[in-house]
C-alpha cells in the first residue's frame, strides 16, 4: 500500500520521538539509580542522624485498642514459605503439620539445653493474654489478641550463662510441607538481644482469640515483639539458640540496606522506599499516625539509650 | 505469516470483538472488586489488583504495533489497542481513586507527605498525569481535531508514562520483583523496537 505524503513523518519529528523514547528508558532506570544511591548511602545510614520531636509523641497507651477481626488476622498474612501474596498462606498453609512438634533450646549460652514438646511448653508455663498492636514494615497494622507464654520463661529454664548475649530463632523449612520453602536460601532466621528476649512484652504465642494458632499465623509457636516490625516475629519456630554473636537474620541478608537487626518501629525513620510515619489499619478506612516503638516506649525505650542511632530503627 | 490463534474471532466482525473485549474488562473490574470485598482487606486488594492489571493493559496496548508487523491476527485487531489502552487508564484511575478515598480518606496533607517521602508514589502520579490527556483524546473526534500528526505526537507521551508505571510497580514491591522485572524487560524490548523503527 503506498504511503500518503501526509503520513510521512518529518525527520525532526521522529528525532523528537527518539528523544522521548530514550527518556522513557531513563525513567525505567530510576529504580536502579535509587538502589545505587542507597548503596552509596549505606555508610551514612550507619552513622548517627539527629532526631527532633521524639518526646512530643502523644501518649496513647491509655486509648482502648479494638482487636482486628479473627478472619482478617487469619486471612491476610505474610508467610513467604507458603507464597508471596497475602492470601497465599491461608490457602496453602494447611499442609503444615503442627503436631507432633518440638522446639530445640540450645546454643553456647544455654547451660541446660533441651528439646521440648509443644504440649510440654504449653503445659509448663503460664499462658497469658495480651492485646498488642502489630505493625508491619510495609506500613499496615492490626491489633491482635495473643495467647502465649513469656519468652523469658523458656530462656530462664535453659539456664543462660555469660555467653547468652543474643537469641537466635529458626523457623521450620520443609519443602514437603511448605510449597515455597527456602525462598531465602535457607530457613527463616530471626534474632533478639538477650535484653529484648527477656522483656516482659516478648511472647512466644501459641494462640489468637483463645484459639490455637492457625498455620498461616505461624502455628504452633511464634515470636511476638510488639515494638518491632512484623518481620521480626519468627513463625513456626523449631529452634531457639542462646548465642554470643548477633545472628545474621533472614531479611537483613536479603537486603542489608532496608531490613536491620533491631527493626524497632519509629515513625521518624523512613524505610528507604516508603515513609513509616503513618500506617493503614487493615480492614479500616484511612490511615493513622505510627507511634514510636509502636506505642510501647514506656516498656522498651530503656533498652535503646541512643535514640539518634539509626541502627536501632531499620 | 498468518497465525490462526483465534479462529473464532475471524467469524465475528471487528466491532463485536471490541464489544467483547470491553465487556470482558468491565466484568474483570467488577469480579476483582467482588473478590476484594469478600476478602480480608478490601483497600489493599482493590488498590493492588487495579494497579497491577492497569499496568498489564497498558503494556499490552504498547505491544500491538510491534506485534502487528509480525502477526496478521494482531494486525486485523490493531484498532483494539485503543480500547485496551483506555481500559488500562480506567483501571489506573480506579487505582488512584482507591488510594485517595479508601486509603487516605481525603487527607490531602497526609497524601502530600506520602508523595514527598515515596519516590514510587511520585512516579505513579506522574504516570497518571501523563496518561490523562491520552485517555481524553482516545477517540475519533479528538484525532480528527488535532490531525493525525499532532495527535500521534501527543500519544508518544506513553513512552514516558509506561516506564513510570513499571518503575512504580517495581519499587512498590518488598522483595518479590520478578513480575515487574519481566514487565520491564518487555517494555525495554518495545521501546528499543520503537526507537529503531521511529519514522
Amino acid at each position: 500500500m503506498p504511503v500518503k505524503s501526509s503520513e510521512i513523518t518529518p525527520e525532526k519529528v521522529y528525532n523528537r520521538r527518539r528523544v522521548l523514547i530514550a527518556a522513557g528508558l531513563g525513567v525505567l532506570a530510576v529504580p536502579l539509580l535509587d538502589k545505587g544511591y542507597g548503596v552509596l548511602q549505606q555508610k551514612q545510614v550507619e552513622e548517627h542522624q539527629p532526631l527532633s520531636q521524639v518526646s512530643s509523641q502523644p501518649n496513647v497507651q491509655s486509648l482502648p485498642l479494638e482487636p482486628t477481626p479473627y478472619d482478617t488476622i487469619t486471612g491476610y498474612n505474610n508467610y513467604y514459605e507458603f507464597g508471596y501474596s497475602k492470601d497465599d498462606p491461608v490457602k496453602a498453609a494447611k499442609t503444615l503439620i503442627t503436631s507432633p512438634w518440638s522446639v530445640e533450646v540450645s546454643g553456647e549460652g544455654a547451660d541446660k539445653p533441651g528439646i521440648y514438646d509443644i504440649a510440654e511448653i504449653k503445659g509448663e508455663h503460664a499462658i497469658e493474654n495480651h492485646l498488642y498492636r502489630f505493625r508491619c514494615v510495609e506500613a499496615w497494622s492490626m491489633v491482635i489478641p495473643w495467647n502465649g507464654i513469656k519468652l523469658a520463661d523458656i530462656i530462664k529454664a535453659a539456664a543462660p550463662n555469660s555467653k547468652a548475649k543474643f537469641v537466635r530463632f529458626t523457623t521450620l523449612n520443609d519443602p514437603k510441607q511448605m510449597p515455597n520453602a527456602g525462598w531465602a536460601g535457607g530457613p527463616y532466621v530471626e534474632g533478639l538481644t538477650i535484653d529484648e528476649a527477656m522483656n516482659p512484652l516478648t511472647l512466644l504465642a501459641t494462640g489468637i482469640y483463645d484459639k490455637p494458632l492457625e498455620q498461616q499465623n505461624g502455628a504452633p509457636i511464634r515470636l511476638v515483639v510488639p515494638w518491632k516490625y512484623g518481620f521480626k516475629y519468627a513463625k513456626s519456630i523449631v529452634k531457639i539458640e542462646l548465642v554470643e554473636h548477633m545472628p545474621e537474620t533472614t531479611w537483613w541478608l536479603q537486603n542489608k540496606r532496608e531490613y536491620g537487626f533491631y527493626a524497632n518501629v519509629n515513625p521518624q525513620f523512613d524505610h528507604p522506599r516508603w515513609t513509616q510515619a503513618t500506617e493503614r489499619v487493615v480492614g479500616e478506612l484511612g490511615r493513622k499516625p505510627t507511634l514510636l516503638y509502636n506505642g510501647y516506649a514506656e516498656q522498651v525505650a530503656h533498652m535503646y539509650p541512643d535514640l539518634d542511632n539509626r541502627l536501632y530503627f531499620y | 505469516m498468518a497465525v490462526r490463534l483465534f479462529p473464532l474471532s475471524l467469524s465475528l466482525p471487528l466491532s463485536t470483538r471490541k464489544h467483547l473485549v470491553n465487556i470482558g474488562l468491565c466484568v474483570g473490574l467488577i469480579w476483582g472488586s467482588y473478590n476484594a470485598i469478600i476478602g480480608p482487606d478490601l483497600v489493599s486488594e482493590l488498590r493492588d489488583f487495579t494497579g497491577r492489571y492497569g499496568a498489564y493493559l497498558l503494556l499490552i496496548s504498547l505491544l500491538f504495533t510491534p506485534l502487528s508487523k509480525r502477526f496478521n491476527w494482531v494486525k486485523r485487531n490493531l484498532s483494539m489497542r485503543r480500547n485496551i489502552g483506555v481500559w488500562g487508564f480506567i483501571y489506573a484511575a480506579v487505582h488512584l481513586l482507591i488510594w485517595i478515598t479508601l486509603e487516605f480518606y481525603y487527607d490531602w496533607e497526609l497524601m502530600l507527605d506520602e508523595i514527598a517521602g515515596n519516590l514510587f508514589i511520585l512516579l505513579g502520579i506522574l504516570a497518571f498525569i501523563l496518561l490523562l490527556p491520552l485517555a481524553i483524546t482516545s477517540n475519533h473526534r479528538a484525532l480528527k481535531r488535532f490531525g493525525y500528526r499532532k495527535w500521534q505526537m501527543l500519544h508518544t507521551l506513553t513512552y514516558i508514562a509506561a516506564p513510570a508505571v513499571i518503575a512504580h510497580h517495581f519499587m512498590a514491591q518488598k522483595s518479590d520483583t520478578l513480575e515487574p522485572l519481566l514487565m520491564g524487560l518487555v517494555l525495554v524490548l518495545v521501546l528499543v523496537w520503537r526507537y529503531r523503527n521511529a519514522r
